[in-house]
């Protein structure tokens, strides 16, 4: 009886440990515009992270970057400032503003420190409502693009994620370079810019979390000044299905004396119920830090590559799994192998107990991590809203992750993995 | 009595910002020469250990090039108390993450994870300090890895060879002119005797210093270091001889050809002063160098890019905390072919008018604040005040020094900046490369 009291408690001291809650609160500004919120004074500094849901998969055909062009040229002149006094605002108030055109979305983040927050939300606006993408501004970013891509085309690793998207997402837009292409770009007028910001900054495909030294009040004031304005889409923005990936390995020549190697498969969209689960199994094969099968068989054990790793992509409606490693032309082959033999071991027999146990705790443990900064706040408060996790996700969480069973998991990783569904791409040299 | 107390607030107002410490951190020593560093922060449940070796790829011998780097790896390779990969599986399963990294003046050894573990990974730490269990085997093994990380770093980016010439070029006599992963055919000699003669000459107490940032208790960081790293024996401390390097009186181009190029670059790297030299005459370079030529608000790119539409992007930086030689990269992407001796001269040109009509007094100011400002950034997370404290007391700096450089800022003149800039534009120790195909 002592015994199991003592247990239950250390159950119960273990779990508090580990599942560290984190207060937010739901807030909705006057213009309909609701967001997730914690305030944190230890620092003065607010931190802002938002979604628009759109990104470069809106692009037209034939003008493939016109999204990308559309978010560099928000900092390049607004109806207050030209570009480089907007640019010398951000110094002087110690703010932070960045914008990264994604396939299917567009990422934002803004900082501010607290004595200078009315001037730091005023650059804001005016980056978001008031651009005014004049010529000699497209004319100049254009450029910085070209030489862009063109320093891309020399990267032997940024070759091979491109050309791995090109052909593994085939008919599907998520297979699009994002800065477009030296003769897409070329085809963006200054109209089709206009376009491209109308289209995807719509206050109905929006997601903000706030984390820092500001009141409820005023954050919401200055959600309201910043987005309320934005225009309405009506609905939430979907991204068709893929219909099928490819299979197989495709070669591209490049001449170096090591081959970059990006491999994936299909995975699981971040909505799936089973996601935790994969999320798990990617952990144990090639995610995390030093410990993956991946790392040690590849690296520890053989020595042929410095780095290997396997991540998800989980989209809106799909979800991939992406795997990289770079290897001396001469042992492509050979690494490429012991890609697939872990493919099918994880196929066949699944993960151990412990594993199971060690990816449990290390995703328990790591949650915290989240909370070191007012921008990694914001940006966690923000991604659980993308997904739709729920308001009690932070509290659901240590649940979805104790409830994983062994048996069940590995029938997941029967069902998944696929070595014969593995696409590579090859970057480099072939060994002749 | 009403206005004295606000006119005293006022004051206290507007000097505290300057007035205060960047990171309040605390600081003690161990008997055996370890220097603790202690930068307490609750803001979540979370720690960050780095310990930092004061020496790098800098203290390796004429033909062992790589060696301190290779000894980092090594490092992840188990004692005999945490055999095999004992560490970083427990990091790992509590939820942590870790790494390490090598320069020419310092190796540093980092773990971020649940403070609820801090004694665990304190004791790891310091066993790993002189309980290394090496195999020959884990050390070829090892090795293959390491030319693995070459080629991917350097043997691959034509851009990362030409900086490694450059590097060689502007530094003959300094071990800055060597790289730290270590010329390929002399990572290939490096071998288990090697490894472990390193190891037992340089990895001591009293060449170390311990960070700890986070949600720490200053009085228990004290009593654990002494527990667990105070029983490590002192060693025969690393002294630095200064190698100076003569001026350059040739001036060098460098070509790297490779047909996988597509976009020209234009480099030129300087042989500067460092902060460890003058604090007062970095930081006035450091502010000078923002204004002519950091990001896309500089004074260079608004006139060359914006304006006259010469460049698609030109910058440079600064990196001053080095122990010796302090260096400076200036770059630039030219919107057509242009030869790039002439590169050189459009910006010289750009910088000498600059200096004769004189900064702007407005820009002076932002530049300033904007550091100011940038301190309070920098203290928003647990690793970042621990890498800045660390490296900064590694390199030699005085932690007081360090923690008041918002004071320091402030009484930069405009004209120290002037002057550091002329100084800067007459300096004739530079290298410049070409990238192209």
């Amino acid at each position: 009886m002592k015994l199991r009291l003592l247990i239950s408690l250390f159950l119960l001291l273990g779990l508090y440990k580990q599942s560290l809650a984190i207060e937010f609160e739901e807030l909705t500004t006057n213009k309909g515009i609701s967001f997730w919120f914690v305030k944190d004074s230890s620092l003065p500094l607010v931190s802002l992270s938002f979604t628009f849901r759109g990104g470069a998969v809106l692009d037209p055909k034939n003008k493939e970057g016109s999204t990308n062009l559309m978010v560099s040229l928000l900092d390049e002149g607004t109806e207050n400032f030209n570009g480089n006094d907007f640019k010398l605002s951000l110094k002087e108030n110690g703010t932070k503003i960045s914008f990264s055109a994604e396939k299917d979305k567009i990422e934002g983040s803004f900082q501010v420190v607290s004595s200078q927050i009315q001037e730091g939300f005023w650059l804001l606006f005016e980056s978001i409502n008031k651009p005014l993408f004049e010529p000699q501004e497209i004319d100049k970013v254009k450029k910085q693009i070209v030489a862009s891509i063109k320093i891309d085309k020399s990267n032997i690793q940024t070759q091979a994620s491109e050309k791995f998207n090109k052909l593994f997402f085939k008919e599907s837009k998520l297979s699009r370079n994002v800065k477009g292409s030296l003769s897409s770009l070329k085809n963006i007028s200054r109209k089709d810019i206009f376009e491209m910001h109308k289209m995807n900054f719509t206050k109905d495909n929006l997601v903000i979390g706030i984390a820092g030294d500001i009141n409820p009040d005023k954050a919401k004031k200055y959600v309201d000044y910043v987005f309320g304005e934005l225009p309405m889409l009506g609905k939430k923005r979907q991204i068709p299905k893929f219909e099928t990936l490819a299979k197989g390995e495709n070669f591209f020549e490049m001449e170096s004396p090591q081959s970059t190697v990006i491999f994936g498969q299909r995975g699981v969209s971040r909505k799936e119920e089973n996601y935790f689960a994969v999320r798990i199994l990617n952990y144990i094969l090639g995610g995390g830090g030093f410990q993956s099968r991946l790392y040690k068989e590849v690296r520890e054990k053989s020595g042929l590559v410095y780095s290997i790793y396997a991540y998800l992509i989980p989209f809106e409606n799909d979800g991939v799994i992406i795997g990289g490693f770079q290897t001396r032309n001469e042992t492509v082959k050979e690494t490429i192998l012991k890609v697939k033999d872990q493919w099918n071991t994880m196929k066949k027999e699944g993960i151990n107990a412990r594993e199971l146990r060690d990816a449990k705790t290390y995703y328990k443990g790591s949650f915290s991590r989240n909370l070191t900064s007012t921008i990694s706040i914001a940006s966690l408060l923000k991604v659980v809203q993308y997904y739709d996790l729920g308001r009690d996700y932070f509290k659901k969480r240590s649940e979805i992750i104790d409830n994983l069973k062994l048996k069940d998991v590995n029938l997941l990783a029967s069902e998944l993995f696929n070595k014969n569904d593995l696409f590579f791409m090859i970057v480099g040299k072939r060994d002749i | 009595m009403k206005l004295t107390s606000l006119i005293f607030l006022f004051i206290l107002f507007s000097t505290s910002v300057f007035a205060e410490k960047i990171f309040n951190a605390k600081s003690f020593e161990l008997r055996n020469g370890l220097k603790v560093v202690v930068i307490e922060n609750k803001r979540a449940p979370v720690v960050a250990q780095m310990l930092w070796y004061n020496f790098g790829s800098g203290v390796e011998e004429n033909g062992k090039s790589g060696l301190a780097h290779f000894m980092e790896h090594l490092m992840f390779k188990g004692t005999k108390k945490f055999p095999d990969s004992y560490y970083s599986d427990f990091i790992s399963k509590i939820g942590g993450s870790e790494n390490a990294f090598t320069s020419y003046d310092y190796t540093a050894y980092y773990q971020v994870f649940p403070k609820y573990e801090l004694e665990k990974i304190m004791q790891m730490e310091s066993d790993r300090m002189v309980n290394l269990t090496l195999s020959e085997e884990n050390v070829e093994i090892e090795k293959k890895v390491i030319l693995e990380e070459r080629f991917q770093r350097v043997e691959s980016d034509p851009s990362a060879k030409l900086d490694e010439s450059m590097r060689s070029i502007l530094f003959p006599n300094h071990y800055y002119g060597r790289p730290i992963i270590g010329w390929k055919h002399e990572i290939e000699n490096l071998g288990f005797d090697d490894v472990i003669k390193f190891y037992k000459k340089y990895y001591i107490p009293n060449n170390a210093t311990l960070v700890l940032s986070g949600d720490v208790d200053f009085e228990n960081v004290k009593k654990l270091s002494k527990k667990y790293f105070g029983k490590r024996k002192k060693g025969t401390p690393l002294i630095y001889e200064s190698v100076i390097d003569p001026k350059l009186e040739t001036s060098v181009m460098v070509e790297m050809r490779h047909p996988t190029v597509k976009q020209n670059i234009w480099k030129k790297f300087y042989r500067v002063i460092s902060y460890k030299t003058s604090l007062r005459e970095s930081l006035a370079l450091e502010i000078g160098l923002k204004i002519l030529a950091s990001g896309s608000s500089s004074i260079l790119y608004e006139n060359l890019v914006n304006k006259k539409k010469v460049f698609s992007a030109v910058g440079g930086y600064y990196q001053g905390l080095t122990r010796g030689e302090g260096s400076v990269y200036f770059y630039a992407i030219p919107n057509k072919e242009i030869e790039f001796e002439k590169i050189d001269k459009i910006i010289n040109d750009e910088i000498d008018t600059i200096l004769k009509k004189g900064i702007s007094k407005k820009r002076f100011e932002i530049e300033k604040k904007k550091f100011i400002f940038d301190s309070i950034y920098e203290r928003d997370g647990v690793l970042n005040p621990a890498q800045s404290v660390g490296e900064a007391i590694t390199i030699g700096i005085q932690l007081d020094d360090l923690e008041s450089l918002n004071n320091k800022i402030v009484n930069i003149s405009l004209q120290d900046v002037s002057t550091a800039l002329r100084k800067f534009r007459d300096n004739n120790n530079f290298v410049i490369g070409e990238l192209n195909n």
